[in-house]
Order: C-alpha cells, then sequence, then structure tokens
C-alpha cells in the first residue's frame, strides 16, 4: 500500500508498503530500512535545527533534522529494527542557483544530518543531495528499494 | 511578442476578467471618502461571493476571536484593503486551481502554492518590520497567474527550454530565450488587463528578475524572496525545481537573514492550511 509522506512528517512501513515523499527541494528526504525485520522509515525534514521554532518542533519534529531524525531510528527500534543492520539513504537538500549564502538552507540540511549520524556511527549507503532539482522518492520497504525520480528521470538510490 | 497574431498574446487577451464586484472594489480601495454602504451594495449583487468572503474572514488565518456575520462587521474588523484582497483570493482560487502543464503542477498545486507564497510574504514583512506591505499579499497571490497561460507553451517547447537550462541559466530566462516572453511577464499583462494596481502588476513582473525593475520596491523584493523559500520548502515547486536564481542585492537592501527564512519556513503550512482551508469550504 502507498502512503505519503508530507513535509514535515515521516512515516514507517513493514513488508508491503510503498512510503512515497514528493517534491523535495531544500528538505530532507531519508529513509532507513532494516532487511531483517522488514521495517522501513521515511522522513521529509524541512529546516535543520528544532532551535528555530521550539514551539513548531515540540508540536512536529519531524518538522527538523536535529529533531525528526532520532525519531524516525527510535520509531524503528520500537518496531524491532537493530543499529547494526540498517541501511540509510539521504535524498533532496537541494538550492537555488547562484551563491546566495541566505538560501542556503538545504544545504544546512545536510551538515545537521551528516553531524547526527557521525556522532552516532552512522554511515549513509547512499545519496543524491544538492543541486537544483526537485525529487520524489519511493521505498519499497517490502525490499528496501528506493526509487529516486527528478526532472522526469526515474533511477535507484 | 508585440504582434497581435502571437498566440500568447492572443491567450492573454482570451484569459477570463476579474468579476464586477471585485473590480469596483478595487477602484473605491484608494477612495478616502468610503462608505461601509457603498461596499455593501456591491457585494449585495453577488450572494456567493459575499459568502465565500465572510469564510475567509473567519479563518484563522485573520485570527479575529469573535465570529465575523455581516460584511460590515468584516470591513469594521479587518479593514478595506483586506476585504479587497479577499474578494480577490475568493475570485482567481477557481482559475488558479487548475492542472498547469509545462511546469507539471497537479490540479491545486499552483493555488496551494500561491497561498504559501502570499502568508510567507508577510510572515516576511512582519519580521522585516516592513512599512507599506498591505499589498504584497495581492501580489503574491497571482505572481505566477502566467504559468497557467504560459504552461501549455512550455510544455510544447520543453526540450528547447531544457537545452537552455542545461547552459546554466535560471528557467525564467529559459522560457524568455525560447518563447519570447516569460510566466512573470505574461502574468503582469493579465493583472494589468484586470486593472490591478500599477504595484501590483510591478512585483509580478520582476519577481524572478528585481534586479531589472526600473524602481526598488520592497513588494517585488519580498515576493521575490518568499517565491522562492517556497519552492525551496517543496511547495508548488514543479519540472523547473529550484532552477531560479535568488538575488543576493535583493536580500542586502532587505536586510534579511537565514534565519528570518527558517523562521518564517517553519510557520508557513500551518498560514496556508488555515487559509486554503477557508476558501475550500
Amino acid at each position: 500500500m502507498n502512503h505519503i509522506v508530507n513535509v514535515g512528517d515521516f512515516k514507517i512501513g513493514c513488508d508491503g508498503d510503498m512510503l512515497v515523499t514528493h517534491a523535495l527541494g531544500s528538505c530532507l528526504g531519508l529513509t532507513v530500512f532494516d532487511p531483517v525485520a522488514k521495517v522501513g522509515g521515511l522522513l521529509h525534514a524541512m529546516l535543520s535545527l528544532s532551535s528555530i521554532n521550539p514551539q513548531k518542533a515540540q508540536a512536529n519534529p519531524a518538522m527538523f533534522v536535529d529533531t525528526g531524525v532520532p525519531m524516525l531510528f527510535r520509531s524503528l527500534y520500537e518496531k524491532g529494527a537493530l543499529k547494526g543492520r540498517l541501511v540509510v539513504k539521504a535524498a533532496g537538500c537541494g538550492n537555488p542557483m547562484g551563491k546566495n549564502e541566505v538560501f542556503k538552507i538545504g544545504e544546512r540540511n545536510y551538515t545537521v544530518l551528516k553531524k547526527l549520524l557521525w556522532k552516532n556511527n552512522i554511515l549513509l549507503e547512499s545519496e543524491d543531495v544538492g543541486g537544483t532539482n526537485s525529487r520524489t522518492i519511493h521505498f519499497d520497504v517490502s525490499n528496501g528499494q528506493v526509487t529516486l525520480s527528478s526532472a522526469g528521470i526515474k533511477r535507484l538510490l | 511578442m508585440t504582434t497581435k497574431e502571437h498566440p500568447i498574446v492572443a491567450q492573454v487577451e482570451k484569459f477570463p476578467g476579474m468579476p464586477g464586484a471585485a473590480v469596483k472594489l478595487l477602484t473605491l480601495v484608494d477612495d478616502p471618502d468610503v462608505s461601509i454602504a457603498q461596499i455593501e451594495s456591491i457585494l449585495r449583487q453577488d450572494p456567493g461571493l459575499t459568502a465565500n468572503l465572510l469564510r475567509l474572514a473567519n479563518s484563522a488565518y485573520f485570527g479575529i476571536p469573535s465570529k465575523v456575520g455581516s460584511v460590515r462587521q468584516a470591513v469594521i474588523l479587518l479593514g478595506l484593503k483586506r476585504m479587497v484582497q479577499m474578494v480577490i483570493a475568493t475570485c482567481t482560487s477557481a482559475i488558479m486551481d487548475r492542472t498547469v502543464p509545462g511546469y507539471d503542477l497537479p490540479a491545486g498545486e499552483l493555488w496551494r502554492h500561491s497561498l504559501a507564497v502570499s502568508v510567507a510574504a508577510e510572515g516576511l514583512v512582519r519580521a522585516l518590520k516592513l512599512d507599506g506591505g498591505e499589498e504584497v499579499f495581492t501580489a503574491a497571490l497571482l505572481h505566477d497567474v502566467g504559468k497557467i497561460i504560459l504552461g501549455q507553451f512550455v510544455h510544447n517547447d520543453y526540450v528547447k527550454i531544457a537545452l537552455a537550462l542545461d547552459q546554466g541559466l535560471p528557467f525564467e530566462t529559459a522560457e524568455s530565450i525560447v518563447l519570447g516572453t516569460n510566466h512573470a511577464e505574461v502574468g503582469a499583462q493579465v493583472l494589468s488587463k484586470w486593472s490591478l494596481p500599477e504595484g501590483i502588476v510591478h512585483a509580478v513582473r520582476w519577481h524572478h528578475e528585481p534586479e531589472q525593475a526600473q524602481r526598488i520596491d520592497p513588494i517585488m523584493d519580498v515576493v521575490h524572496v518568499a517565491n522562492m523559500l517556497c519552492l525551496m520548502i517543496g511547495i508548488g515547486v514543479g519540472r523547473e525545481g529550484l532552477n531560479y536564481r535568488p538575488s543576493p542585492v535583493v536580500t542586502k537592501r532587505l536586510g534579511i537573514t537565514t534565519s528570518h527564512l527558517e523562521k518564517v519556513a517553519s510557520q508557513t503550512l500551518q498560514w496556508a492550511n488555515e487559509l486554503s482551508q477557508a476558501l475550500a469550504a
């Protein structure tokens, strides 16, 4: 069954589920999969740090990378996932054209993600980040396959 | 693009006009002697519009604690400028709700983007404490109206546009090279045909190229930034992705920082949902 993950949201799926998120511009799309427990999660986080808007972060932790990512991992552990088996993939974090530092929201999202993963000894299996394209993720939790659609082209991540 | 025979020009001329009530109210906005009775008599001719207007006035976005039950109350509580903005929003939602080819926007997405840019623009006006930001709502709401006309032309010539994008050009420049005009310019033509105030037409015309405008205008600048921000957070981002260039000149003259952008972004979805619920009901 298809489950759509909106901006500032995450969903956990099991065997037979397809987790989908559209229109990743500067936002981070993160997929985490346990091939043994056959559970997976998809996060669509908008902004890097919960300190931007603590009130929002409390109501909706998935909006921010620093609160959304830990929540995604915790929810998977509750479903039987084990840290050592997790396959983690990232997409999105795009930026508009030019060198306008003020608009580097995507870059900030990516930096915070990398810091978080590094601190927790987790490596990214693959990533497709940056650039100006908008991306859509289809995450098939039956087999862990992550398909990226971007500018009319589909490919496996 | 100057000949009347050009198919894009022909589409601009065929484009639906603004309903009569909206046009009449617009002409009253700048009249210092306007009375509530005059406004009531215009709206009385259009009960559907009045009902939609009251629903909007009661939306969470405007945060009026008591229930707004009449046109008179709405004018008193919100002011005439706000009322006219809502009339325009009510009248344009049907036009802007469609599927837009070329940019590959599904039905409803352009409208969702338009509402999001409006509330983000108002958020930026508040965050930056800008004066005279009242017109920003309508300019933001209608900034992409040109996409409705240009979409089919973008679709037909997408291969050529993609080639121009491969050269590293922003999307609106690619449109101009291939089609002889871009969606901002076409939108401005529609709005001048609708007799909207010059400030709104100007902001729409230059929302992607604010550095090319002859006149510096904070409304234009704010629409430029709010539009970029909403595309970045995935609201109304189409096939062209983030292939636009935010102007460093604009960010400098507005004094805008990443922190302003992120704070507004964190609230934009909620504000846009509050407005769109009132419009969709």
